[in-house]
């Protein structure tokens, strides 16, 4: 049981997918983004990060995160 | 059984008779070439027949991607095209951050797609693992290139890999280019025309294949060391805000760049991210969105004379969706104005002034080219349409020319550079002719000590006796410091053929982090080919030497890569470290000293009979 949330910051989101290239090596032992548990898409302007159902907050895509997207917060009750 | 990073296939499309077959990768050739530029390069030299005219259905457009791409390496992205180009008429190269369609196409499945002949309709390449189609484009053509990205993604969702061109290359301008996912370009040189000869108006892929490495450990324990090292990079967080405007305030203010900033996006894998989608924050023009490959970018009509940054934008915003070159684009309308001021085109031939700063002017002549209208029909055929037609008086109005092209850096360029470095220099030697990324090396900057140029040789995998050539005198302390641009920008060529090997990005913001023995040590844990730095380095070799053949094959000599006579006038180039006005002696010099460095003769820069044996070059 993690003692964090993951915070989602999409207006620093780059598009890098380095969380779902992550996500799905830690999953499967392939880069695949396909296969990941975070799902990220930037369109211009715009941009949507989802988690699948399958995510059990790892936080693995937030340690690859190099532009603060991502976030990991300690949770009240653990602080 | 495939080795780890490569997808594993070559797709070969035949667009004439509507064919499409799959072969599996050759590992042994994929070994000897590396990948990504290398392999390309390898099977543009073995499928384009001498003398093929550029625009005709027998030039294949030869794509790739490197066996890094699609790995959690930095900004691993890079797709390279290698073709006949109908402007510079030379076997070269286009390369771009691949964005999304880099990895996709190696998770659908492939390393590299031969495009041949030519659709007798428009048509787009549909790509979606083992489902591959040659689609009706007829909805498509006529549409500017984000218009068109915009209709694949909205059929296909996203993330889509798309390669789209615009109407300039649809109606075979000589200086249109193709688009990755609307933010990379693969310009300068006229591919978009290739695609458009071949009525192909795109490449869609997708992919869920998935890329392994072969040495998960030794790849682990390598990645995680590297990234630690980028993470506590102190400008890093610099970049990530600014992009290319952190080296190039001078040309984009920092307020007006945080005041447009909408989003920093990044290619596939990279902890930076050099692209920009930036909106109009006020004027005529307020709310347009643009998506570029660098905000610098948009600023290039500024560097031509414009006064409104909103309008250079704006203009930018036509260029690109019609896929025009920019750089050639104002190059030739200058050409143009010039001809026009001294009658040379009469008046009554222009149903438009040309006024080079203005944005209606320059928007009216990008459509007129790009639909081949009026004298727009001429000018879309680039310098060498324009000389054709206007003879040779023309020619004393024509900015210098690099392989009928019109250089980016250098006295009257869009750059106005003048200090003689590598890049300089590369917009000659490259088979391609001028481009943006032409054999950078620190000559990039003006003035940098040579002290700094010994480590940035190390970090290229340069050996310690060319470091002695590049900077003879280096060590004594009877002897003044030289350096050596030619021999430099040989080691310049390799580093860059290197990156484009594996697939790393070739913009300084992450390459500097790279060095040559950490290439062939990723390349190894990645692929599992053992590889050490020598080895990396004769196989990189082998690439280029390869690539220089293939010129050689179609004709190109000493001449073809003479320096033009404008760069000597006043005010011409100053040699980089002297600041005296450099000389078609030196020059020349420079070049053979090149040539040499490489182990081609040189007088013709023909690679020698002994050099080309030990590539393994040779047929027996």
């Amino acid at each position: 049981m993690v003692n964090y949330d993951i915070q989602v910051y999409t207006e620093v989101c780059t598009g890098c997918l380095r969380c779902q290239l992550a996500c799905s090596d830690f999953c499967t032992k392939a880069f695949n983004p396909s296969t990941a548990r975070i799902r990220v898409i930037v369109s211009g302007a715009d941009c949507s990060i989802l988690f699948t159902e399958e995510c059990n907050e790892c936080g693995v895509c937030v340690d690859h995160c190099f532009h603060g997207a991502l976030q990991k917060m300690k949770r009240e009750a653990d602080k | 059984m495939t080795a780890g990073g490569f997808a594993g296939s070559v797709l070969y499309v035949d667009l004439t008779h509507g064919e499409i077959r799959k072969e599996p990768l050759d590992l042994a050739l994929a070994e000897k070439f590396i990948g990504g530029f290398g392999l390309t390069v390898k099977l543009a030299f073995d499928t384009i027949k001498p003398g093929t005219d550029a625009l005709s259905p027998d030039n294949p457009i030869v794509l790739g991607v490197g066996p890094l791409v699609g790995t959690s390496l930095p900004s691993t992205s890079r797709v390279y095209v290698v073709t006949k180009l109908p402007t510079s008429e030379t076997i070269g190269w286009c390369g771009g951050g691949g964005v999304n369609f880099g990895y996709l196409l190696k998770n659908a499945g492939y390393d590299h797609v031969v495009i041949e002949g030519r659709a007798d309709r428009p048509v787009y390449l549909k790509i979606i693992d083992d489902e591959v189609e040659i689609c009706e484009a007829g909805f498509l053509w006529g549409h500017g290139v984000e218009q068109t990205c915009e209709a694949l993604w909205k059929e296909f969702g996203r993330p889509t890999g798309v390669i789209s061109i615009g109407q300039a290359g649809e109606n075979l301008v000589l200086f249109s280019m193709a688009f990755i996912d609307r933010l990379s370009t693969l310009g300068r040189g006229g591919f978009g025309a290739v695609m458009g000869s071949k009525n192909l108006k795109g490449i869609v892929v997708k992919g869920s294949r998935g890329i392994k490495v072969a040495d998960r450990k030794r790849y682990e324990s390598l990645s995680q060391a590297f990234l630690q090292t980028i993470r506590d990079y102190p400008y890093l967080k610099e970049w990530q805000d600014l992009g290319l405007v952190k080296v190039f305030p001078m040309m984009v203010p920092k307020e007006t760049y945080k005041r447009m900033k909408k989003r920093r996006v990044a290619c596939v894998s990279c902890p930076i991210g050099c692209k920009d989608v930036v909106e109009i924050p006020d004027g005529d023009f307020q709310g347009l969105l643009k998506c570029t490959s660098s905000v610098i970018n948009l600023y290039t009509p500024v560097t031509y004379g414009f006064k409104d940054y909103r309008e250079s934008i704006k203009c930018m915003a036509t260029l690109d969706e019609f896929g025009l070159d920019m750089f050639e684009f104002f190059g030739v309308m200058g050409l143009a104005k010039a001809l026009v001021d001294h009658g040379l085109i009469s008046k009554d031939r222009l149903d438009a002034e040309i006024i080079i700063d203005s944005l209606q002017s320059m928007e009216t002549w990008a459509r007129k080219i790009c639909y081949r209208e009026g004298l727009g029909h001429t000018l879309a055929d680039g310098f060498k349409g324009i000389l054709m037609e206007f003879g040779e008086q023309a020619k004393t109005y024509a900015p210098a020319l690099v392989k009928g092209m019109h250089p980016y850096a250098g006295p009257g360029a869009a750059f106005s550079w003048d200090l003689f470095g590598t890049m300089e220099l590369g917009q000659a030697l490259d088979p391609r002719g001028p481009h943006v990324g032409s054999g950078g090396s620190p000559t990039y900057f003006a003035k940098r000590p040579l002290e700094i140029f010994p480590r940035h040789l190390k970090r290229m995998g340069a050996p310690k006796e060319a470091i002695e050539r590049v900077l003879p005198g280096l060590e004594s302390p009877d002897q003044e410091g030289e350096l050596k641009v030619g021999r430099l920008l040989r080691y310049s060529h390799r580093w860059f053929s290197t990156l484009g090997c594996l697939g790393i990005c070739a913009r300084a913001a992450i390459n500097r982090f790279y060095n040559a023995s950490l290439c062939a040590e990723f390349y190894q844990a990645v692929t599992g080919i053992k590889t050490d730095l020598p080895e990396l380095r004769k196989r990189v070799d082998r690439v280029w030497t390869l690539l220089r053949m293939a010129n050689v094959r179609e004709g190109l000599d000493r001449k073809a890569e003479a320096l033009p006579e404008k760069w000597f006038e006043v005010p011409g180039f100053k040699d980089y470290l002297t600041e005296k006005p450099l000389n078609r002696q030196d020059s020349e010099r420079m070049i053979e000293d090149y040539y040499e460095e490489w182990g081609w003769d040189r007088k013709t820069g023909v690679p020698t009979a002994h050099v080309l044996k030990e590539l393994g070059l040779t047929k027996d």
